[in-house]
């Protein structure tokens, strides 16, 4: 951990250059109050002229103590501030901590409750993509696709609500089940979205994609390769986009989707642009396995019966999903009481942000946003 | 008032009524300038937003008086009574004075351009006009570097630079853009004699291009309205450069590097607040007006429409406030679709890099520029020998230019994406791998990882 103290703040100064010019490294400071650092990440880059030459990261701004809160909280009751981890994808969060305890009690879901979670991950997938590729618009300087984003991005919410009660922290997902099944009319309701939603992303790819300016910014840059990538641990469209193809719905495939298949996403170029299309095509294919759990949505009960002190077994386990940004993983330790006696979360955005440093070195200051608007990151599940 | 005093003197002493109508002329059309770069600017920060809320899907403003009409004005009035907050380590001076030289050029950039045939100041019969515009607007380069030093931040520091930078970078091209027009009006001029004044430029497009027929109707709507002769149909890729080069000189985007909000906060205007503020902001929406109206006058007829000179022309004092009237609306329109292709642009694309930015300034929009120099005085070399009339060469440019247009919008999307590509691509790779192999162990587990998932 990097403290304000640890830093050099009176750099040295840096060799002649061949004209003989001698120039002073620039410690700029980004963040934690800056538009763009997608919440309270702090970067110290050391700059030499607009190039980058070296970056720390400096996390810890949005630490919440979720994993101590887990600990005070029952099983049940601990459900709800996983949604607060990574804030935009809260579904998967519950999925994950509900997943983790039942794999421990040795309980499964009803398949109905497996295909409802399904359907919610992968919405959360779609709307968590779409924040993360309209902010990135928004990085490089484009105004309309973060709007365009969080219009459709409000549709799956308003599903939620519907759902939950709650359009942001949903508390939907419980032990063996979920909490209600569908309102009427729901699923006929979700399906018309997704039909206006393949058509506005058809708008939106046209919009970006395409564009010669968004190539020239996002192509070749922040490039990561397949060693790399498996070096740093990362996880989800940033490892996939690097030409590796890993998917936990398909490599280690959890509840439905042992029987749904996953076509997984994988691109060969490593760099911003490659991440972008990879989220693109994600969106595409979610909303295609979103139609398919619609399409095979069984019959019968929404949850098996737990007691109401539900005490897990002692013991430990790991389960982890596909979050939308990669292997969300909780490893929970039960000493058979009603609260858990640790509950770690394997965020993918903390693991994700340490290739960061790695990746801007070299690069010039404009760059900096545009990599890190491309790993996506949510400060949320950084700091916990 | 010391000036105005002197007016006075000077038409006191002199019986002669035509000075008092010449200050009654010079008064008018000062105070309609003034007026209208002030308003201007305050009615496109509101019409951007309310544009750009259409192509979003959404609504903008809408609280603040009628369909949010009132909402701009509210932030003038915010903006006056703001705290004039100063950080304490700032370059007094320079801070304090930088907003006035980044307003005051934008403001003096409007001399030389007339509104209506009776609504101009004198200023507008210089004969330098292209030239006492471009050097106002290169003033403002001044404001931004003293804005963006005297503040004492980096993220400033770094937006002025930029600004500095990219400033002088496209006014090159911008000029060369207008090289072009320059030439065919000396082309067209019988005496050989082209000419850089706005306002003789202007007359090009449409006077004695049209003879009067005689019949009522068509004498009302084409006299001194002839679309065909708009400089804009001979010089089309000199248009759109001269636009692009207008959208880096106001920093708009997809230039608006200096104040790129996603990385530098807000560039050189980040320390400063209230009526300060303001001012650049002013300055800015002020030169946006300005960039427009000089493509108006040298490459859309200027405030020519329907009916001015026509009107204008009966000697008639209702008659031809009517026609100045006009005038002014036909310029307001035109100058106003301009800008609606500024918001337009600015709602679709995003941004570029600074070094692509310079490369698409020196590697793509000069030469481009100078080649168009190149090819209208040849072109020009070859009918005039060829013995052609003045009407056939321009019919030939203009064919020849909009061919040329085609390819440059072709070829420039690529020539982007390809040579930031080739640049930056294979460099970085080989320096980050060099950098990943010294630091990194070498996991043979790694590898076999990736092989054997799937």
């Amino acid at each position: 951990m990097v403290t304000n103290q640890s830093i050099n703040t009176n750099p040295p100064v840096t060799d002649d250059t061949s004209e003989g010019i001698t120039s002073q490294e620039m410690l700029l400071n980004m963040g934690p109050q800056h538009p763009s650092t997608h919440g309270v990440l702090r970067l110290i880059l050391t700059m030499e002229g607009e190039t980058v030459t070296d970056c720390t990261p400096v996390i810890g701004y949005l630490h919440r103590g979720i994993e101590k809160i887990l600990e005070n909280r029952t099983v049940m009751g601990g459900i709800r501030y996983m949604d607060n981890a990574d804030y935009l994808s809260p579904m998967l969060n519950e999925t994950a901590y509900a997943g983790a305890v039942e794999q421990l009690m040795g309980i499964e879901a009803p398949r109905r409750a497996q295909y409802i979670r399904l359907l919610t991950n992968e919405m959360q997938r779609i709307a968590s993509h779409l924040v993360a590729i309209g902010t990135y618009g928004l990085d490089l300087g484009a105004f309309t696709p973060v709007l365009w984003t969080f219009r459709d991005r409000e549709g799956i919410l308003s599903l939620f609500e519907a759902l939950g009660g709650s359009r942001f922290n949903v508390n939907y997902m419980r032990v063996g089940g979920v909490l209600h099944d569908f309102p009427k009319g729901w699923l006929k309701e979700c399906e018309v979205f997704l039909d206006q939603l393949e058509k506005n992303m058809v708008e939106l790819d046209l919009l970006l994609t395409g564009n010669e300016i968004f190539d020239a910014r996002t192509q070749g840059v922040g490039y990561i390769d397949q060693q790399q990538a498996i070096a740093y641990g990362l996880t989800g469209p940033m490892l996939r986009a690097s030409g590796i193809s890993w998917d936990l719905r398909v490599n280690r495939p959890y509840m439905a989707y042992r029987e749904v298949p996953v076509n997984v996403q994988v691109r060969q170029e490593g760099d911003c642009f490659a991440r972008y299309l990879v989220r693109m095509m994600e969106i595409t294919e979610s909303i295609r396995l979103c139609r398919v759990a619609i399409d095979k949505m069984p019959a019968g009960p929404i949850g098996t019966r737990t007691p109401i002190a539900l005490r897990p077994p002692r013991g430990e386990t790991y389960f982890a999903i596909e979050s939308s940004k990669g292997e969300l993983g909780i490893y929970f330790i039960s000493d058979g009481s009603e609260y858990p006696w640790r509950a770690k979360i394997r965020g993918p955005s903390f693991v994700n942000l340490q290739i960061l440093p790695e990746m801007l070195r070299g690069h010039k200051m404009g760059d900096v946003i545009a990599i890190l608007g491309s790993t996506d990151i949510v400060l949320g599940e950084v700091d916990r | 008032m010391l000036f105005a005093s002197m007016l006075v003197k000077l038409a006191s002493q002199s019986s002669n009524v035509n000075i008092w109508l010449d200050i009654l002329e010079f008064v008018v059309a000062f105070l309609s300038f003034f007026g209208f770069v002030l308003t201007s600017a305050v009615i496109l920060v509101l019409a951007e937003r309310k544009i750009m809320a259409w192509m979003q899907d959404r609504v903008g403003p809408i609280h603040t008086g009628p369909w949010g009409l009132l909402q701009s004005v509210a932030d003038v009035g915010k903006l006056l009574m703001k705290e004039d907050i100063r950080a304490v380590k700032t370059d007094k001076s320079l801070f304090i004075l930088a907003p006035s030289v980044f307003l005051a050029p934008v403001i003096a950039a409007f001399a030389v351009l007339p509104l209506s045939p009776y609504v101009s100041v004198p200023g507008t019969a210089l004969a330098t006009g292209i030239v006492y515009y471009v050097a106002m607007s290169s003033i403002d380069v001044v404001g931004v570097i003293m804005a963006g030093w005297s503040s004492n931040n980096k993220y400033s520091l770094i937006g002025g630079l930029r600004s500095a930078a990219q400033m002088i970078s496209y006014e090159l091209p911008l000029v060369l853009a207008l090289v072009g027009v320059v030439m065919l009006t000396s082309i067209l001029a019988n005496s050989g004699l082209g000419t850089i004044s706005i306002r003789d430029m202007m007359t090009y497009q449409t006077g004695g291009v049209y003879p009067g027929k005689g019949i009522g109707f068509f004498d009302f709507i084409f006299q001194g309205f002839t679309p065909w002769a708009w400089f804009f149909l001979q010089q089309p890729l000199m248009f759109i450069i001269y636009y692009i080069c207008g959208l880096a000189e106001t920093n708009r985007p997809p230039f608006d590097l200096p104040e790129a909000e996603s990385e530098l906060v807000a560039g050189y205007l980040t320390e400063y607040s209230g009526m300060r503020w303001a001012m650049f902001f002013l300055g800015e929406y002020g030169n946006m007006t300005i960039v427009s109206a000089i493509a108006t006058y040298i490459f859309l007829g200027g405030f020519s429409g329907p009916g001015v000179a026509f009107l204008t022309g009966l000697n008639n004092g209702g008659w031809g406030l009517l026609g100045n009237l006009l005038a002014i609306g036909y310029f307001v329109i035109k100058v106003y679709l301009l800008c609606f292709v500024f918001i337009w642009v600015r709602s679709t694309l995003p941004r570029l890099r600074a070094d692509q930015l310079m490369q698409f300034a020196w590697l793509i929009l000069i030469p481009v520029t100078l080649f168009n120099i190149i090819v209208t005085a040849l072109i020009y070399l070859v009918m005039n020998s060829l013995g052609s009339p003045n009407w056939l060469f321009q019919i030939v440019l203009g064919i020849v230019n909009f061919a040329m247009l085609i390819g440059f919008i072709y070829i420039v999307g690529r020539a982007t994406v390809a040579t930031t590509r080739r640049a930056q691509a294979p460099s970085i790779r080989a320096r980050r791998r060099a950098a990943a192999a010294g630091q990194l162990p070498e996991r043979a587990s790694a590898g076999a990882a990736s092989s054997g998932q799937k």
